[in-house]
């Protein structure tokens, strides 16, 4: 049994390392996703101390819109700027009819009333889109579609020409995000508010502004998740799903740090992947990727309960 | 004195009134699934279901003179939704039709206090079909063991059975777990290895994980027990990993058109076994178009019409309206109950003939139920993606009924033993 656990899956790795490669490759491309869910997540924590639960459907209410336009005829890319400005309008109608009442209300309000915007969205979307699966535009879009083989050590690894794709966007936009937040006024504006409400909007930073903004920022991240993920299964009301596994990012990343939505994506989608192959498939009868991700973020809460990158608040009463 | 016999004389013509009333129409609810992670292989199906019914209505005013009343209750395929949804259904209704294996394990033992037939076809529980048992269940035409005895006897036919790895790719969820104790019996004793790999909920759109365990095993069929998200996230990672697609084989629910149109070209030779078949050309095809589509009365679309789960709709709603009209016949009444659509499920007997006055030649196989078969084994075909739709290639396959029927028998007291007192049919011999 011990050998089970500490010998085999370690020979397996040095005895396939190509299988290894194409493992930790699949973790990352899924790391890359959950990353960018949770950073949908941090960026409205951040600036208004609210836990977006509609931030999967937010997803897939994005990947629909864009793909719906297209079926309705609208070429591919003006279809892409024709969704940002229906995310735009999602946040100004958020803010105004949802956020703005709520001001000062407990979070746990604001964080229920997130619950009541995913289920708004949920039938809206029915009723607007239906629920069948749908087909992501992705070649229409230019992103393509065939893999790339190598065969390192004699073996095979596979990398899918729209993960990299996938990869490299999501990278861009992690770079742009943190160029917004860390070099222009709005951005420190945005941390501004997260720091401190009060402080904030005394030195005149207009709190509906910038939750306007921070839900549209959270509505482009929505549509490049929506589009990564739908190339790889389809758009449909499932991917909604795909949200619960940003939980844990968080829990491990910490809800404030961009970094940690990263790091933490990126460690989650690997570690489980790896475990998953090496321990879960031969000793667990698989499928651990289920629970992977939560017991990891427990082990790490019992630690750091603030999460690897969360701020370590101290409360003196 | 007058006026009381005028009230009097009012209510008996109210009370005949309304019983007027009630006998024009029967009432047969669907717990249905629009919404939620498995809608998209739910709405073709409640689609073919409620036109073929509105058909009825419209073409021949109902069933013997009475119209059918086909409610939907939503329920998301969740099993609490499920549940409530029969509750709050059960008070007049002569069917439930759950739709879902975990609804129907949750329904089953109260459909024998609140007696009410289960009618799930194709579905829910295997051991069902043993009527002694499960008195109010019929899962007709056939079992998930029925599909996975077909599937077996193909590979068998192909290529032999003996010394085979066969992976068994399933939804870890009841209705996944459904043909494992055939598989596993049969595993034994055809002498072939059985590599179970479960799919979590969470995990449907990204089965990158049960895919590399795939190609570490390198298995030489892959079968799928696959539903909703999760069949269109299995087939594209057969194609992104470059799987045979002729040696991976679905269950009748992985066999949606809109599953395999992600794929398109390169889903080509792709199969799923199917107790159901949709032939455009057949005339009920033409008549649900002249009283159902052309009124506007229809949910669907052209496309969504051509498919194979439209086309199973329609002939799940056939086999209850079959039920039904068997039971009008031997009850010499309109207007029957549960009880008496019991014994009309019961005694279902839809055979070429009957399927050609239906004008639903080549959609389903015959079939016959009886009070100790509530499924019939109609047997079924191999369906195979040719790039744009799935056509045929086998001709009709049976399952084995012997070594189903041993194996129907022992499951089928064990949940009786374990959920004792169970009520045992003892006029089923």
């Amino acid at each position: 049994m011990l050998s089970e656990i500490f010998v085999e899956p370690f020979a397996d790795m040095v005895a396939a390392p190509d299988f290894l490669m194409q493992v930790l490759w699949e973790g990352l491309v899924s790391g890359i996703l959950y990353a960018l869910i949770a950073l949908g997540f941090v960026l409205i924590y951040r600036s208004s101390r609210i836990f977006n639960f509609a931030q999967g459907i937010m997803v897939v209410f994005a990947a629909l819109t864009l793909v719906g336009l297209h079926e309705a005829g609208v070429p591919a890319w003006v279809s892409v700027v024709l969704t940002l400005g229906v995310m735009f309008v999602l946040a100004v109608v958020v803010e105004r009819v949802v956020l703005r009442p709520l001001v000062g209300q407990p979070d746990i309000i604001l964080f229920m009333a997130t619950i009541g915007i995913t289920l708004f969205l949920i039938g809206f979307g029915e009723i607007i889109f239906g629920g069948e699966n749908k087909v992501m535009i992705t070649q229409e879009l230019g992103i393509p579609t065939d893999s790339v083989v190598f065969e390192p050590f004699g073996g095979l690894l596979i990398l899918e020409q729209k993960d990299i794709t996938a990869a490299g966007i999501a990278a861009l936009l992690v770079i742009g995000l943190l160029l917004f937040l860390n070099k222009t006024r709005m951005g420190r504006a945005i941390r501004a508010l997260g720091d401190d409400h009060q402080a904030a909007m005394s030195v005149g930073i207009s709190l509906q502004t910038i939750w306007v903004l921070v839900w549209f920022i959270a509505g482009i991240i929505a549509l490049v998740t929506g589009i990564a993920w739908g190339a790889r299964a389809g758009v449909s009301f499932a991917l909604e799903v795909i949200a619960y596994k940003a939980l844990p990012v968080l829990m491990l990343g910490g809800l404030e740090s961009i970094s940690g939505a990263i790091v933490g994506g990126l460690m989650i989608g690997m570690l489980e992947k790896l475990f998953e192959i090496y321990w879960g498939q031969p000793l667990l009868g698989g499928n651990t990727e289920t629970w992977f991700a939560f017991m990891l973020a427990l082990v790490v809460l019992l630690f750091r309960p603030q999460g690897l990158f969360g701020e370590r608040i101290i409360e003196r009463v | 004195m007058r006026m009381t016999a005028k009230l009097l004389a009012a209510a008996v013509v109210a009370a005949v009134a309304g019983s007027t009333a009630s006998a024009e129409s029967i009432y047969a609810p669907n717990l249905s699934y629009r919404t939620g992670p498995f809608a998209a292989t739910g709405i073709p199906l409640m689609n073919g279901q409620k036109d073929y019914i509105d058909m009825l209505n419209a073409r021949d005013g109902g069933i013997g003179g009475v119209t059918v009343d086909f409610d939907e209750c939503e329920t998301g395929y969740s099993t609490e939704k499920g549940v409530e949804c029969y509750e709050k259904t059960k008070g007049k209704a002569i069917v439930t039709q759950p739709w879902s294996t975990g609804i129907t394990l949750q329904v089953l033992p109260k459909t024998n206090v609140d007696e009410i037939p289960i009618l799930a076809p194709g579905y829910g529980f295997s051991p069902m079909a043993d009527g002694k048992v499960f008195k109010w269940a019929f899962n007709a035409p056939s079992s998930y063991w029925d599909g996975a005895s077909m599937i077996l006897q193909y590979i068998d036919s192909q290529d032999g059975l003996k010394g085979k790895k066969i992976a068994f790719l399933h939804l870890d969820h009841p209705f996944g777990k459904e043909p494992l104790p055939f598989l596993e019996k049969k595993a034994a004793e055809q002498g072939f290895e059985l590599v179970p790999i479960p799919v979590g909920l969470k995990e449907m759109q990204n089965q990158s994980a049960q895919w590399l365990q795939i190609r570490r095993e390198r298995p030489d069929y892959v079968v799928m027990w696959g539903w909703g998200a999760m069949n269109a996230g299995a087939i594209t990672e057969a194609v992104k990993t470059k799987f045979p697609m002729d040696h991976f084989i679905g269950v009748w629910w992985s066999g949606h058109d809109a599953d395999l149109d992600l794929v398109g070209e390169e889903g080509k030779g792709y199969k799923s076994i199917s107790w159901s078949f949709p032939e455009l050309d057949a005339p009920v095809m033409a008549d649900i178009k002249k009283y159902v589509v052309d009124p506007g009365n229809s949910q669907s679309n052209e496309k969504e019409m051509q498919g194979v789960f439209y086309g199973r709709g329609l002939v799940i709603s056939m086999i209850l309206a079959e039920g039904i009209k068997a039971a009008q016949d031997h009850f010499g009444t309109a207007a029957i109950d549960a009880t008496q659509l019991r014994w009309g499920l019961e005694n279902l007997d839809v055979t070429e003939e009957r399927l050609a006055e239906l004008g639903m030649t080549g959609m389903v196989p015959p079939f016959k139920t009886s009070c100790s078969d509530h499924t019939g084994h109609s047997g079924g075909w191999m369906l195979e993606w040719d790039g744009a739709k799935f056509v045929k290639v086998s001709d009709l396959l049976k399952p084995e009924t012997d070594a189903i029927a041993a194996l129907e028998v022992e499951k089928a007291k064990e949940y009786a033993d374990a959920n004792a007192p169970w009520p045992m049919n003892d006029d089923c011999n």
